[in-house]
């Protein structure tokens, strides 16, 4: 169940990066999808428990892989840098073509 | 070596930032970084097995340098260096230079890396170096061109990231040897993001408007370099994991062919140079034993080639063929033209012979038709008049960066003298007559424009869909 959902999720924003018109929905679309990929590793992590895998004395409880922690903190840094890059540019490509419809932004740069 | 290899891993990075400190000797130190991985390259081929690192315990960071990496290595060394040298008296800022070394860097760790999030972390670092690179005009137009760059890109390494997740979830690891026995959507998900970067089919259309569409020192950095990041990735794992090899030999065919049928009819030089690209990426796949030193020519070949392309006064072929090119640029242009088309004497006769010997049977045809396209399309830029009608001026760094990678190519050539037998260079020969041949009777007369549908922004993200399933398929078969 938790899986259909987090699958959903980076369906959804996959679509969203294809149909959305705008630049900016474009972007936040990636978002989602980026949080679906997110949502999977942890979901992948949980897999053997759910307890938070901090060395606390001697307790047998069943600790969450952080090997998929660890990485996905990785991931997520860098792909906040990459949107804020991002939303940078689309910031500057906004003050010449207000409406950011990629269509019209494609039509004029086209070489 | 361990020390040394962490050591050379870690330079650019920290000379790119200290340049920040340093202004005034940032093309100095950027080419020292360069002259440290050439270095690095050559102990690499002196070491007789593979060398591999586990960092830390079995989760940690995975590392493999071994042949493979020395000729990627050293083709990355050598075109950073002949671009800084290109640029040297453009007064580029400080800012370029930092960008530079921080893509080389990345560039590098991508050719040593072996598991597969060191490996997503040096292509994501690579991507942001690439888009800054290409937005460093500011001008509008870059800025669509490397957001559009960045957006395929980025959504291309979240379907790899998907991959590594499952791939982790069926064997909890993350190296490159656990792909073997994980489930087939991981392998088609981590697939489609390294073909995408790796400018490979169909999924690497987004290429020729990125490559032709940046500042002359970009586009022969992108070409030479930055796209066989994503290249090494498939040729490590060809190498590592049996299955996978006739996968990536299939699209290595597929894509020459693609590459080339584009580039024969291209009017465009830069867009032609970056169509080719795409083609020559199929040659490393198609015989991923010797791939190293098919990437070190084409990266050598194609740095000098973009470089050239940037001094000729127009971008379109036809309105060259009324403008006679300086002499020497003219020259320049044929030795590359000569290379890549697998002319004896020249390092990419090597590089084409070795790579036609290993071939699979059924490949062989199709290779030799991407060689007779490569001909042809190189045919365009020899036969370009030329004369000192009138002098050209060149930028003043134009010399020796083009030097530099043309004796690249000379010294190369030793790398495999064995190549030198009667049949072998017969072979070359012939495949460079008929394709002038063909380009002298059909191609010049020919007016062909081939769509540029697939270039499209949607249909690139759409395009990686269709992969995914095409690899499912393939992998099910």
């Amino acid at each position: 169940m938790l899986y259909a959902c987090v699958y959903a999720t980076i369906l959804l924003g996959f679509f969203g990066i294809l149909l959305k018109e705008n630049l900016v929905m474009k972007i936040i679309a990636m978002d989602v999808m980026s949080t679906g990929v997110i949502a999977l590793f942890v979901l992948v992590a949980a897999r053997g428990g759910t307890y938070t895998p901090i060395l606390n004395g001697a307790s047998d409880v069943a600790y969450a892989d952080p090997v998929p922690q660890a990485v996905i903190l990785t991931a997520i840094v860098i792909g906040f840098s990459i949107q804020a890059l991002m939303l940078v540019a689309v910031m500057k490509l906004a003050r010449d073509n207000p409406t950011l419809e990629t269509r019209a932004i494609e039509e004029e740069y086209r070489p | 070596m361990t020390l040394w290899t962490m050591l050379w891993v870690a330079l650019p990075f920290f000379v790119g930032f200290s340049i920040y400190l340093l202004p005034q000797g940032d093309r100095i130190l950027a080419l020292i970084v360069t002259l440290v991985s050439m270095a690095y390259a050559m102990v690499l081929f002196g070491q007789p097995a593979p060398l591999s690192w586990h960092l830390l315990d079995n989760f940690g960071v995975t590392l493999m340098a071994d042949s493979l990496s020395a000729f990627f290595i050293l083709t990355n060394a050598l075109v950073t260096a002949a671009v800084i040298l290109y640029c040297w008296y453009s007064g580029k800022t400080t800012y370029f230079y930092i960008q530079t070394i921080i893509l080389h860097g990345s560039v590098n760790a991508a050719f040593i890396c072996a598991d597969l999030i060191s490996l997503y972390v040096a292509l994501e670092v690579v991507g942001i170096g690439t888009f800054l690179l290409i937005t460093y005009p500011r001008s509008d137009r870059s800025l669509w061109v490397a957001l559009r760059y960045l957006f395929v890109s980025n959504t291309a390494m979240l379907f790899y990231l998907m991959g590594a997740a499952l791939v982790y979830q069926a064997n909890q690891s993350f190296a490159f040897a656990a792909i073997e026995g994980s489930p087939i959507e991981a392998f088609a998900l981590i697939f489609v993001g390294l073909l995408t970067k790796g400018g490979i089919f169909i999924s690497g259309l987004w290429l020729p408007l990125t490559h032709s569409e940046s500042e002359t020192p970009v586009s022969a950095l992108m070409s030479g370099v930055v796209i066989k990041a994503g290249v090494f990735a498939l040729v490590r794992l060809a190498l590592m994991l049996e299955e996978i090899d006739p996968i990536v030999r299939i699209f290595g065919a597929g894509t020459a062919l693609l590459g080339m049928a584009y580039a024969m009819f291209e009017k465009d030089t830069k867009r032609m140079l970056a169509f080719h690209t795409v083609s020559q990426m199929g040659f490393v796949l198609a015989a991923p034993e010797v791939g190293g030193f098919y990437a070190l020519t084409h990266g050598l070949v194609k740095a000098a080639l973009f470089l050239t392309a940037g001094a000729l006064p127009s971008r379109s072929f036809k309105e060259l063929h009324n403008q006679p090119i300086h002499t020497p640029i003219w020259i320049a242009l044929v030795i590359a033209s000569f290379s890549i088309s697998g002319f004896p004497l020249l390092s990419g006769f090597g590089a084409k012979v070795l790579t036609m010997k290993n071939l699979l049977p059924w490949q062989v045809i199709a290779m030799n038709l991407a060689a007779l396209g490569t001909a042809i399309s190189f045919a365009k830029f020899i036969f370009l008049p030329h004369g000192h009608a009138k002098e050209q001026a060149v930028k003043r760094g134009f010399w020796p960066a083009v030097v530099v990678l043309l004796a690249g190519l000379v010294v190369a050539n030793v790398a495999y003298y064995d190549a030198y037998s009667l049949a072998n260079i017969a072979k070359p020969l012939a495949t460079i007559a008929l394709g002038w041949l063909v380009y002298l009777l059909v191609i010049q007369r020919l007016v062909v424009k081939l769509p540029r549908v697939l270039e499209k922004f949607e249909h690139l993200i759409g395009v990686m869909s269709v992969m995914l399933l095409v690899l499912f398929g393939m992998v099910l078969a």
